[in-house]
């Protein structure tokens, strides 16, 4: 597969997780699943971009580590100010 | 993963583009994890907020921006991908892809900052309308600084000013525009999707 036709489908790939996303954005019950989805694919999204569209996977380590780490640390706390918001 | 190219495959452990624009890169990831902990400490004392604030949103113009500035992202590795193969004719048109998506990413903003003030929702609404109006605020300035570097990557790569040797300056901005849509994806499920 040539660089361009990876580029293509994971262009698709994209889009249909951000059409899903809006989807269930607009019908799902709000609660833990739907943030948990959300903060999934905001990872994963990230991460493709950052590996595949930037081509970080194969640059400079520092670059690499310092974006992916961005893409760990937001939806970490994402997760945690949602369950934090639960709180008494 | 294999490329059909007549330049060498990248290196490892090069930097994608030039230092000066990484440098940017990383001050505007910074300028913005500043904003995202503005908004997840607001998150926290206003929880309640933060739950209904999202129903109140044009769910449609967050989507529909977030499949163009992931089109974008896609354009512009498109356009990298062909200068080095020394097709500069179809780079050229893989960045006025890039433009479009720039600039209906801008049309749709607009038409929702209108939607928004049809339906009361302001600056002064809440607090979650406070920081939604100041994150994609300063999202679309940046946006905007996108639309002047692909213009002028435009010129330059019409001009004869890449190959496959030397395209440092089209793959410095292409590391911008991921950049931006790195944080427009962060932007998205915060604001319109997480309840």
């Amino acid at each position: 597969m040539t660089q361009q036709q990876t580029a293509t489908l994971l262009w698709l790939l994209l889009v249909t997780l951000t059409l899903g996303g809006s989807l269930l954005g607009e019908t799902a019950e709000p609660g833990h699943t739907l943030m948990l989805f959300v903060v999934l694919t905001m990872a994963f999204k990230g991460r493709v971009v950052i590996d595949h569209f930037m081509e970080l996977k194969t640059a400079n380590r520092t670059l690499r580590r310092l974006m992916h780490a961005y893409f760990y640390i937001l939806p970490l706390v994402t997760m945690l100010s949602y369950l934090f918001g639960d709180l008494p | 993963m294999n490329t059909v190219c007549s330049a060498p495959l990248p290196v490892i452990d090069r930097i994608p583009g030039n230092k000066g624009m990484w440098a940017g890169i990383l001050c505007e990831m910074t300028e913005f994890a500043l904003l995202f902990a503005v908004y997840f400490t607001a998150r926290a004392y206003f929880p309640q907020e933060f739950r209904t604030g999202p129903l109140n949103l044009n769910l449609f113009a967050g989507t529909l921006n977030t499949l163009l500035m992931i089109s974008g992202s896609y354009f512009v590795i498109s356009a990298v991908i062909a200068i080095r193969q020394n097709r500069s004719n179809v780079s050229v048109r893989w960045l006025f892809l890039v433009l479009l998506a720039a600039c209906g990413y801008m049309a749709t903003k607009y038409f929702e900052f209108q939607w928004n003030l049809e339906h009361g929702i302001r600056g002064s609404s809440g607090v979650f309308f406070t920081v939604y109006y100041y994150l994609t605020f300063t999202h679309m300035v940046h946006v905007a600084w996108g639309i002047i570097g692909v213009l002028w990557i435009i010129v330059r790569t019409r001009a004869g000013a890449y190959s496959p040797a030397d395209y440092e300056g089209m793959e410095s901005f292409a590391s911008y525009w991921h950049a931006t849509d790195l944080v427009w994806l962060i932007i998205f499920p915060l604001f319109y999707l997480l309840r």
